[in-house]
């Protein structure tokens, strides 16, 4: 760290059609650095990056490299200065090879390929940070960690000075993060200075600097070393909050009798890799068992086979007592089964209807909301009017679009459809996953809520913070397989990112 | 029925497969880099068509050949351009810019034809004359069904490893196919997905429309309304029965000539079955093949998807 | 680079106006066409008018044109609505003309009404069965449905030309009359009465509203109404939350079969009085048209079926008055079709210029 600004943003400014998402930004990356990015969903962090790295261009403002203002009008700009980015969704193409994928796009003079020059240059940058890669292999058959390498490849091949990693961490593991972390503290001394983007407090102190942001704003530009957690959160909501502690939980229910057992579940996904692994798991009334890991490890098609979405290869799932698997999602919903999707707006809604109509999917053939041939329109609309109330959705009526509804507003509209016809399980695939944190809390006490009354629940998270306060059991899931199950009142997270790293463990 | 197993009736299927092959192989192979880009291009049939009208004009007004061909390929890449307008530009739904097109361009070269030929009888030309490649000509069976073509049959079959070459083996083919798996891995790079998806239309388009010209003048001596009768169609089904790559939609362009080529050869010597059968004979063959080979598709993940931001 | 931005709220007055500008553009390219045809426009327009509007013979003359487009644009909207690309109308309108006719020969001698019935009834049968054939080989064996249908359409085109051109439907007659491919003329008692007396506006015209209101109900307030609409907007939520989408799809497809199969029969009980491709060729492809300039709506079907009715009938005048030649018909719709395509993405989205990519 040189103290010396290598880029910056003054006074910049981006708004989307309905939404400000950046508002007078002035941000400085220091040379050398690496440099956190704090906030919540939605604070503007991705998009700040997006400008930065020229994929949007800012509607006010200017952005200067070294003291010199630049303007970025695409990547390929900011490309240029040797700028380079790590999306939080990946943009690699899964039927290339890995070498494919890193020179795509780079190469603008010739028409031949010199694979095999790439090739050599890429062997030499692996071996300097230690990571260990098949240019050969396809990149469909790399784990989501390695994937997370040919991205980071992509920018270190393209010699940059500057690299931003948005949410680098969400799909890692506790393991491959440090990993992470100890690459990038040595791109730094290489003289490559990183942004990244993170809204995990721990990771957030291990940053030279973090900029907190919120709606739109950055806060400040402050030095972990002389900060404390709470004080950047605060910084970050705006107020005071306490870091959620602990709760003592006293949940007590019948373990003699599951509701849903699980049996030796086994799936191979198109590719022919085992996606879910001899899964075996009971599920109680009355509780919630949590399921742990990074998303990627089969929690998807285990959320599939207990709704009815996926017909397992072989394995059972009994619900009391009767075999289920492989019917339709129709048997799963009628026997009081709930489920909330992880990918929403894929799954779980269909946007362009409105409140109404997306609050019955799925029950639409229900005799409550049908009249003979037709729909019952007034029955439909007054349940709808009662769930936006009961579960405080914020629209101006029933009538309008989910489309226009934040994402926390879309997941509550799911959340009253699916509660409001189960009633003995509800599924919750990564159910907080993008939301505000009041949003969040507001979803989980619903779980919880829920659980006192007699429901089984079972929750998949990358959160383990908040698996560990709300469940409890805890579930690990890696590689499609059950590493272990835990009490949630005996567990920390360093005794599940043990697990999630493929440590079995025997006393259940 | 006999008379279809004869050696001189053999060698005319065979070599019938050949030329039969040549307009839909230069569409296939075509419209295989336009949708290893990502757009899937229901227009083939109407692009094809547009490509006959004009090669025949121009081939009964110049009386120049090479500038039929010609004119041909450019028509093809203009209605390439309106396709790349609609599908790359508008992000319009690409099964419907096609149909539309097909429509379009289906009452356009009829309503042309009507106003060219006044009336009277339509013109006629001199169509493509076959080209003996000397002494392999002279090899009995072989010579006849395989050197004894038109050039541009030689064309067709050497455009499967140029353009395998150019997919697989050059940057901008690398581009091309990344387009149709994830346009957003060359957005990111600040390289401009829709002036990539154009070349591949474009080139698409262009190499159909010469399918068309070949059409035209290879097989006629005046233009009819129904002269491609499906046969974009037949390209687009054997694209997807060849799963994608060069060599399986060579393969599959080679199955529905030859069932055409029997085709015609039954109705010039048997008149007891009826001819439609073995007309229908290629479509019917084209929904068996897609039944026979649905499993492992190699389907560009991207394809037909418009792409926004 | 061009890109678009969704407009948020949607402005009943922008919209009205890119639509009248695509139309206003499509009269432009027509008037362009018959100019450079030599044709003089101001009589080819007169005749158009004159065979579309000028008398009450000529509009009901329109409207017998419209009715198997009303009713193929139906069938479009029923599919489409749900994101199935079926364009296998063209080839329901031949089987449920063909099946019309069969169900003609096979129930000849039944009181009329019941004859009427069972001849409408076994066209809408004959359309759907194709609808079913898709829908089978769409479920079963995934073989995409543009595909498939437009398969089938060649398939049965050539068949229907065999039955009349050789087969056993083929006209009987002194001559030769295999190259004709034409059937005998129906049984008087098996053609739809006209509505009014003495007009020739027949039967099938009023089954071809009825439909359309019918579908209209359908669509917005029924539970299946409801189905074709989820799954055009996203069959996956649809199917993850307990509906059958194969068995939506082939219930979508048996319904729109039906309905283009209707459209055979109104063409050859109705205006042709005989079973011939000529009579029946384009219908369906036409349909795809009037169902997508209608808005992929009941009602919008309705009025772009009645517009390209007038068309078609004006083209008769166009041809004898102006020499027009009838090609321009199919032309006028491919192009409106793609300007109200454009029309479209300029009614949803701004489109913004940004810099330039290489």
């Amino acid at each position: 760290m040189s103290g010396q600004a290598l880029l910056e943003t003054k006074m910049l400014t981006k708004h989307f059609p309905g939404v400000v998402a950046n508002e007078g930004i002035n941000f400085v990356l220091e040379e050398g650095e690496v440099h956190c990015l704090f906030g919540e969903n939605g604070a503007g962090k991705s998009t700040l990056c997006s400008c930065l790295f020229g994929y949007y261009r800012p509607d006010g403002g200017s952005i200067e490299f070294k003291g010199e203002p630049v303007k970025f009008r695409s990547p390929r700009d900011s490309i240029r200065y040797g700028i380079g980015m790590v999306h939080q969704h990946f943009v690699l193409v899964d039927e290339f090879t890995v070498l494919e994928n890193i020179i795509v796009g780079t190469n603008t003079e010739k028409w031949s390929l010199d694979l095999e020059a790439s090739e050599n240059q890429l062997k030499n940058i692996c071996d300097e940070y230690g990571i260990d890669l098949k240019f050969n292999s396809l990149v469909r058959d790399l784990s989501v960690g390695e994937q997370q390498w040919v991205e980071i490849l992509k920018s270190l091949y393209l010699k940059v000075e500057i690299l931003i990693l948005d949410e680098p961490t969400a799909v890692l593991t506790p393991e491959e993060s440090n990993k992470l972390f100890k690459i990038m503290h040595k791109m730094g001394q290489n003289g490559i200075s990183i942004i990244f983007i993170s809204h995990k407090i721990s990771e957030v102190m291990l940053a030279d600097r973090v900029s907190v942001m919120s709606k739109g704003r950055l806060i400040d530009t402050v030095f972990p070393r002389e900060t404390t957690p709470q004080e950047l959160t605060n910084l970050m909501i705006g107020r005071e909050v306490k870091l959620r502690v602990i709760e003592e939980n006293d949940n007590e229910y019948d373990r003699s009798y599951p509701i849903l057992s699980i049996n030796n579940l086994k799936y191979k996904n198109k590719y022919g890799k085992f996606a879910l692994n001899d899964i075996s798991l009971n599920l109680y009334s009355g509780e919630i068992l949590g399921l742990a890991g990074v998303s990627g490890n089969g929690q998807k098609e285990l959320f599939e086979s207990l709704s009815g979405n996926l017909n397992p290869d072989s394995g059972t799932i009994s619900y009391e007592g009767k075999e289920i698997q492989g019917r339709s999602s129709r048997v799963f919903m009628d026997l009081g089964i709930g489920l909330i999707p992880d990918d929403r707006y894929r799954e779980g809604l269909v946007s362009d209807f409105d409140i109404s109509e997306n609050i019955i999917l799925g029950w639409q053939r229900l005799n409550d909301y049908t009249k003979g041939f037709f729909l019952n329109r007034n029955n439909i609309k007054r349940l709808a009017e009662d769930l936006i109330k009961k579960f405080n959705i914020m629209t101006p009526s029933s009538t309008v679009p989910v489309s226009h509804l934040s994402g926390g507003n879309a997941q509550k509209v799911i959340l009253a459809r699916e509660l409001n016809h189960s009633n003995k399980i509800l599924l919750a695939n990564q159910p907080t996953r993008g939301l505000d944190l009041g949003v969040i809390e507001y979803v989980y006490n619903q779980i919880k809520l829920k659980r006192d009354e007699g429901f089984a629940v079972l929750l998949a998270s990358e959160e383990l913070e908040d698996l560990i306060n709300l469940c409890d059991r805890i579930a690990i899931i890696s590689d499609g397989e059950i590493k272990g199950i835990v009490e949630a009142k005996s567990t920390s997270i360093q005794d599940i990112g043990l697990l999630m790293a493929g440590q079995s463990e025997t006393s259940a | 029925m006999s008379e279809l197993f004869q050696e001189a009736v053999i060698i005319s299927i065979l070599a019938g497969t050949l030329r039969i092959m040549t307009p839909i192989l230069f569409a296939a192979i075509g419209e295989l880099v336009t949708q290893r880009a990502g757009i899937w291009n229901m227009g083939v049939e109407g692009t094809m068509i547009m490509g006959a009208f004009v090669s025949y004009v121009v081939a009964t007004q110049s009386d120049s050949l090479p500038l039929a061909i010609l004119s041909g390929i450019l028509s093809g890449m203009v209605m390439g351009l309106i396709i790349g307008f609609m599908t790359s530009t508008l992000r319009v739904d690409h099964f419907i810019t096609g149909l539309g097109l097909n429509l379009l361009v289906g009452g356009l070269t009829f309503f042309w034809f009507r106003i060219y030929v006044k009336g009277g009888h339509p013109p006629t030309f001199t169509g493509l004359e076959n080209f003996s490649i000397p002494i392999l000509a002279s090899i009995p069976i072989l010579g006849e069904v395989f050197f004894n073509q038109k050039p541009l049959t030689y064309i067709a079959i050497l455009s499967v490893p140029v353009v395998s070459y150019f997919l697989y083996r050059t940057r901008w083919g690398l581009e091309i196919r990344c387009l149709g798996e994830n346009p957003k891995a060359i957005d990111i790079k600040g390289l401009s997905v829709a002036l990539r998806q154009y070349i591949a239309i474009i080139i698409g388009s262009g190499m159909t429309g010469l399918g068309g010209a070949f059409l035209m003048l290879g097989f006629s001596d005046r233009f009819q309304p129904d002269l491609t009768a499906g046969k974009g169609w037949l390209a687009i089904v054997a694209i997807i029965a060849g799963k994608w790559l060069p060599k399986g939609v060579f393969a599959a362009v080679l199955v529905f000539a030859f069932l055409e080529s029997v085709a015609v050869h039954v109705q010039i010597i048997d008149a007891d079955i009826p001819y439609q059968i073995f007309f229908a004979l290629p479509y019917l063959a084209s929904i068996i093949l897609l039944i026979l080979l649905r499993r492992k598709t190699n389907q560009p993940a991207r394809l037909g998807v418009p792409y926004f931001r | 680079m061009i890109s678009l931005e969704k407009r948020l709220e949607s402005n009943i007055s922008w919209v009205l106006f890119v639509y009248s500008l695509a139309c206003i553009v499509g009269f432009i390219f027509t008037a362009f066409l018959l100019w450079s045809s030599g044709t003089d426009i101001p009589k080819a327009f007169f005749a158009l008018y004159k065979g579309s509007l000028s008398s009450k013979k000529a509009i009901f003359s329109s409207l017998n044109y419209a009715t198997p487009l009303i009713l193929t644009g139906l069938a479009t909207v029923v599919a489409f609505r749900a994101q199935i690309w079926s364009i296998g109308q063209e080839g329901q309108v031949y089987a449920g003309a063909m099946s019309a006719y069969f169900a003609s020969l096979m129930f000849y001698g039944a009181p009329l009404w019941i004859h009427l019935l069972l001849v409408i009834a076994f066209g809408a049968l004959g359309g759907a069965l194709l609808g079913v054939l898709s829908a089978v080989l769409k479920n079963k064996f995934h073989v995409n449905e543009v595909i498939s249908t437009v398969m089938i359409n060649y398939i049965i085109i050539f068949f229907l030309s065999y039955m009349v051109g050789g087969g056993p439907w083929t006209e009987i007659s002194d001559v030769n009359t295999t190259v004709y491919q034409q059937s005998d003329p129906v049984a008087d008692y098996s053609k739809l009465p006209y509505l009014f007396g003495s007009t020739k506006l027949h039967l099938g015209f009023l089954l071809a509203i009825l439909s359309a209101v019918a579908c209209h109900f359908l669509i917005y307030s029924t539970p299946f109404g409801y189905e074709i609409r989820a799954m055009g907007h996203n069959p996956v939520a649809l199917g993850h939350r307990g509906t059958n989408t194969h068995k939506t799809l082939l219930y979508i497809l048996i319904l729109s079969g039906a309905i283009a199969g209707l459209a055979g029969v109104t063409e050859i009980f109705g205006t042709s009085h005989r079973l011939k491709s000529e009579a029946l060729y384009g219908l369906g492809y036409t349909g795809i048209i009037v169902g997508m300039i209608g808005g992929l709506t009941p009602l919008g079907t309705i009025i772009a079926g009645i517009i390209f009715g007038g068309l078609a009938s004006g083209a008769l005048y166009m041809k004898v008055l102006a020499k027009v030649p009838a090609a321009l018909v199919p032309t006028i719709e491919g192009m409106f079709l793609l300007f109200f395509l454009c029309a479209g993405v300029a009614a949803r989205y701004k489109i913004v210029v940004t810099g330039k990519d290489v």
